[in-house]
């Protein structure tokens, strides 16, 4: 039964899906449709972190950053990504290739450290693992959005 | 259902629906509270409220007993809890900084603090506006100003963003006030316990046109300042201080002292006349005052549709505003751009009113009661032993209509007793209106002018409002008013915590009425002279070019 | 793996065929209890919800797959390895409270089986007896671990701010818009089939995460009470194991190989097992660096709401660092202590409470790992 969608985050959700982050514009609509105020809606987004209001890089890549992850090398990994990308944790490379965070537990821990790319996960990481990734990432951008080829399943225990 | 309790090893019977705090208020026990606010959900967010209960910390607003439940509201764990939650806050609040206008100060006095360990971290802009300035740096987010705006103004122009500690109020998209449908009534303002959230200050202006010598400065007193400005000196809430407002004004260095009262007789003139025009043709109906500039704008952001039937009349300060640079700047022969005119007025909505383009006003500058306060203490005038002096008879007489402008459901009672009298030429058996002071968030009747039936209503408050407007085409004409209790409750008054103050502050306005020589505008004899002398009768050529303006409509976003 | 057994709609057939009553008496017989760390009752979370006071007799259901404390992952593997037994009972739960909306609360870091969640779901509603009785949803969360807290995952569901709320009123009484609301764990919920159906089912089985400074993480299933050398000979541990946190929540502990892991031997050293998410901290760490990495996580997804966690988090962050960095002294850790004990009574919520327990803990068993740090020829500071 088609149901029409009354739950905000995945309405939400929906409209970052479309361009990546959700627009002051999109909040304007929502607001309007759906009789909710806009300080409410400004309010839900920036409450949750994985809301962006501002347009992304083609990849998103989300570090994992909890406790396990750094105990297994993960903060090595992150000067490495920074050094690489030259950008901080929280911003997008000029070419606006890549936009990199930092996040609480992903639920990864028994393969760290371990990373999101795209919403997908990236586990085992090493410094070479990585920088063959991020090149191949660069070689990829204009054909797909998603690599998926190029990501490693997660091994099933 | 009564249940038995124990609080601080008195056993009592309760309701089992009453918190804690409740019950400790209503039996005389003191519980400090920074976020708590008696018509609205408490959310515990401060946590200054804790108690022990059968031997745990526990919020008293949030926190209904059980039976036989052992209540502590002091103890040595309940002092050191309450002091570090406290200063954790402190960073923030700057105490010294703190006027004892505010909530905050009495509680810290309350718990006092003996260590000050934290540095601030805080490192916003603050919103600079030109009716109300915010300072997120002083803010210990109790959510005050969020759930007034929300729930009890139903105006949704801010709320919290972001989580952790970096959780701060904002308008969306972190826009200042002045860009989002914000309706400046200062409610918010009211209701901040640290003083984050303060008038845009013209103070110091207008102390700069007080000591040049070449401007002639009047200062123009809107009704309800006479039952509020005594508040800010220790007086108690109601109490009329109209004859000493007057003195300190003119200890100040005002060169004249006018009655904005007068300006609101002056507003029933042309009110009156325009409702009476309209019932005659039907059209444009339900008419709705314009006097409150919170509600013009609720009306700009929110209600487009009602654009044809808001009355086109100035409001009274503006009214008068605009006939001192006209005709008091004929009559004294003074060159109106050598005058200077304050406002001094209960509204922080007034200072944005006063910057429309549309409404070519005579008013140079606002200032809030507390502003008045903070002049009359800088002066150094005791205001308390000051003997009562009158206001500059030329523009200084008003009727008891005008007086009760000040109060939710006075502008009707006014309006009412110029229509009805004018227009069937009888006088009104009774002159006070008592279905108009209930103190009810919305209040109507129905009145027989000329075998025909005015059905009124007004509301006050911007969730009355809405409320209102929903059976709006039930009335033929309607009284907004954005502040709960009207004028009296406005964003530039005294600070308030109790709606008895404002009932006092209403009851005093009546008083005022009872004790005018004339009760009714059109009686006012300055009000004859005017319009003999000057404007002709209400709605001529130069009565719609001084006292009349027209009003627009803007984006929500 | 007890968990993976599968049940093929047989135990939705048999709860529907015994009626409520009956599946309820068996589900407390079975002794199922709350696998979100909680441990309550299953049965008797229902029956108060059933018999709640509510006006409104419309029950909803949460299914809390918000699984967002540090080192647990038990969750998202029976969501790729047993999702079919976790929607039966779904559709159980859905069938004995009547509900007919049930919400499946997915973590946006788990979008990714959201797809293949959403197939499974429709083609067991589809051929079951439950179809066109209950409306199986999935809301995505966005990035928010107090959103695994039951207030905060109500009113995020609900469309506010995931910001959790006192209790009284409980959920059950006063949920989803206002409705009596059961929210109940992804391992929960995948064992009421499973106990249902099958008579040889363990109720003392749990599954353990495992993770940190050891070669084997992973999820394992064990029986409450394993000894802890069975633990070490799965796990491999690198080097010398010196502690074990719960969780960021739970408390560390120091690890020792002739104890079992059980409620009792867990609480005496002031501890909580919670989900059984244990990190294992190596002997050449200090625990200051682990408490700071904890720390940083509650200052990060502390909801913002009630003054001690929302100020204090922070507060409490900067002292380890400040300890950590060589330039504290014996005051800042009377304060770090006062501070954690403050913010542990006083706070409106489970995550506050719990957010000071690793430094409590880590003063109390392994002070020596701070008095490491603290620079003992500073002067009295007073301010930070």
């Amino acid at each position: 039964m088609e149901k029409k969608e009354d739950i905000l985050l995945n309405i939400l959700h929906k409209e970052q899906d479309k361009k990546g982050y959700i627009s002051i514009e999109a909040l304007k609509r929502i607001s309007s449709e759906r009789n909710i105020p806009i300080s409410r809606l400004y309010g839900v987004v920036k409450f949750y972190t994985m809301f962006r209001t501002e347009p992304q890089g083609q990849y998103i890549i989300e570090l994992c950053g909890s406790p396990s992850c750094v105990q297994n090398e993960s903060r090595e990994i992150e000067k490495f990504i920074e050094k690489e990308l030259k950008i901080k944790i929280g911003e997008t490379t000029k070419d606006k290739l890549f936009s990199v965070y930092k996040t609480s537990c992903i639920g990864c821990c028994d393969e760290p450290p371990a990373m999101l790319l795209d919403g997908k996960p990236v586990t085992k990481l090493t410094m070479p693992r990585v920088k063959k990734l991020l090149q191949e990432l660069r070689k990829n951008k204009s054909k797909t959005k998603k690599p998926q080829n190029k990501i490693k399943k997660i091994k099933k225990k | 259902m009564k249940i038995k309790i124990t609080i601080d090893g008195k056993e009592m019977k309760v309701n089992s629906n009453k918190s804690i705090l409740e019950i400790c208020r209503e039996n005389g026990i003191k519980i400090p509270t920074l976020c708590y606010h008696k018509s609205l959900f408490p959310e515990a967010r401060c946590r200054i409220c804790l108690v022990e209960m059968n031997g745990k910390l526990v919020t008293a607003c949030s926190t209904k007993p059980q039976e036989n439940a052992n209540i502590l509201t002091t103890s040595e764990r309940i002092i050191k809890a309450r002091k570090m939650n406290l200063e954790l806050m402190s960073p923030n609040i700057k105490i010294n900084e703190l006027a004892n206008d505010f909530e905050a100060k009495e509680i810290y006095d309350q718990i006092g603090l003996d260590t000050d360990r934290f540095v601030s971290i805080k490192d916003y802009h603050p919103d600079l506006g030109a009716a109300i300035v915010r300072d997120n740096n002083k803010c210990i987010n109790c959510g005050k100003c969020v759930a007034v705006c929300a729930k009890i103004q139903e105006i949704y122009a801010i709320d919290f963003a972001s989580r952790a500690h970096n959780e701060h109020v904002t308008p969306y998209e972190e826009k200042k006030l002045e860009e989002v449908a914000c309706i400046k009534c200062g409610q918010c303002l009211i209701n901040c316990p640290v003083g984050a959230i303060q008038e845009r200050s013209h103070l110091n202006e207008v102390i700069k046109a007080l000591n040049n010598s070449k401007k002639h400065v009047i200062a123009q007193t809107a009704p309800s300042i006479r039952a509020t400005l005594g508040e800010l000196f220790d007086m108690p809430p109601g109490t009329l201080v109209m004859g000493k407002m007057v003195s300190a004004l003119k200890k100040a260095g005002f060169d004249k002292v006018f009655d904005v009262d007068l300006g609101a007789d002056m507003t029933i003139m042309e009110e009156s006349a325009e409702l009476l025009k309209r019932i005659k043709s039907g059209k444009n109906l339900p008419m709705i005052t314009t006097c409150c500039p919170g509600w013009i704008l609720m009306m700009e952001y929110f209600y487009h549709e009602l654009l044809p039937n808001m009355s086109t009349c100035k409001s009274p300060h503006e009214m008068l505003g605009m006939l001192i640079k006209t005709y008091y700047a004929e009559l004294s022969k003074i060159s109106s751009k050598d005058i200077v005119v304050v406002s001094i007025m209960p509204c922080t909505a007034k200072k944005y009113e006063s910057t429309r383009k549309e409404l070519h006003t005579g008013v140079d500058y606002v200032l809030t009661t507390r502003e008045l306060g903070r002049l009359i203490k800088q002066k150094n005038i005791d205001f308390v032993n000051l003997k009562d002096e009158e206001f500059d008879p030329v523009l200084g007489l008003a009727s008891g209509a005008g007086d009760i402008f000040g109060t939710a459901g006075g502008v009707m009672e006014a309006a009412l007793r110029t229509a009805y009298e004018t227009s069937t030429k009888k006088k009104l058996k009774k002159v006070e209106f008592k279905n108009l002071r209930s103190g009810k968030g919305i209040k109507e009747g129905i009145i027989i002018i000329n075998d025909k039936k005015i059905k009124y209503a007004c509301a006050n408050g911007g969730a009355n409002i809405r409320k209102l407007l929903k059976n709006k085409n039930k009335y033929q004409f309607i009284e907004m008013m954005a502040c709960p209790g009207g004028c009296v409750g406005g964003g530039g008054q005294p600070i308030y915590f109790d709606e008895k103050v404002l009932q006092a502050r209403g009851k005093a306005l009546y008083e005022q009425d009872k004790k005018r020589e004339f009760r009714r505008s059109h009686e006012n004899p300055i009000v004859k002279a005017i319009y003999k002398k000057y404007l002709g009768e209400p709605l001529s050529k130069r009565a719609e070019k001084l006292l009349h303006t027209k009003y627009s409509v803007k984006d929500k976003f | 793996m007890q968990i993976l057994r599968q049940t093929n709609l047989e135990a939705l057939k048999l709860a529907m065929d015994i009626g409520s009553e009956k599946t309820l008496n068996i589900l407390e017989k079975k002794n199922l209890v709350g696998r979100g760390g909680a441990n309550f009752p299953l049965a008797k979370k229902w029956k108060l919800a059933m018999n709640s006071k509510n006006k409104s007799k419309e029950i909803f259901l949460i299914c809390n797959a918000d699984e967002g404390e540090p080192g647990t992952f038990k969750d998202k593997f029976i969501l790729k390895n047993n999702p079919e037994t976790l929607i039966e009972g779904i559709l159980i739960a859905s069938y004995v409270l009547k509900a007919k909306r049930a919400f499946i609360y997915l973590r946006n870091e788990y979008d990714y089986l959201r797809e293949e969640l959403e197939e499974k779901i429709e083609t067991i509603l589809g051929k079951s007896e439950m179809k066109n009785k209950v409306n199986i949803e999935i809301v995505r969360g966005a990035g928010a671990y107090i959103c695994g807290e039951e207030t905060a995952i109500m009113q995020s569901i609900m469309g506010y701010r995931g910001q959790a709320m006192y209790k009284p009123p409980y959920p059950i009484d006063e949920g989803l818009w206002g409705k009596p609301t059961v929210l109940n764990n992804v391992e929960t919920l995948t064992c009421v089939p499973q106990a249902l159906l099958y008579d040889d089912w363990n109720p003392n089985m749990r599954l353990f995460s495992l993770s940190g400074d050891i070669d084997n993480p992973g999820v394992y299933e064990w029986e409450l009470g394993v000894k802890m050398t069975t633990i070490l000979d799965t796990i491999k541990p690198r080097k010398e194991r010196k502690a074990m946190s719960f969780g960021c929540f739970g408390g560390i502990m120091p690890l020792n190989k002739d104890s079992t892991i059980n409620t009792e031997t867990i609480c005496r050293e002031d501890c909580q097992h919670g989900a059984f998410s244990i990190i294992f901290i190596g002997k050449e760490r200090n625990i200051v660096d682990i408490c700071l990495s904890i720390a940083k996580f509650y200052a990060y997804e502390s909801c913002g709401k009630c003054t001690p966690c929302r100020e204090g988090t922070i507060r409490v962050l900067n002292l380890l660092k400040k300890i950590r960095d060589g330039k504290a002294n014996e005051e800042d850790l009377i304060l770090l202590k006062d501070m954690s004990q403050h913010i542990k009574e006083t706070s409106l919520c489970g995550l506050g409470q719990s957010s000071t327990n690793h430094i409590l803990t880590a003063l109390q068993h392994f002070r020596g790992d701070f008095e490491q740090y603290l620079n003992k020829n500073l002067t009295k500071e007073i301010k930070k």
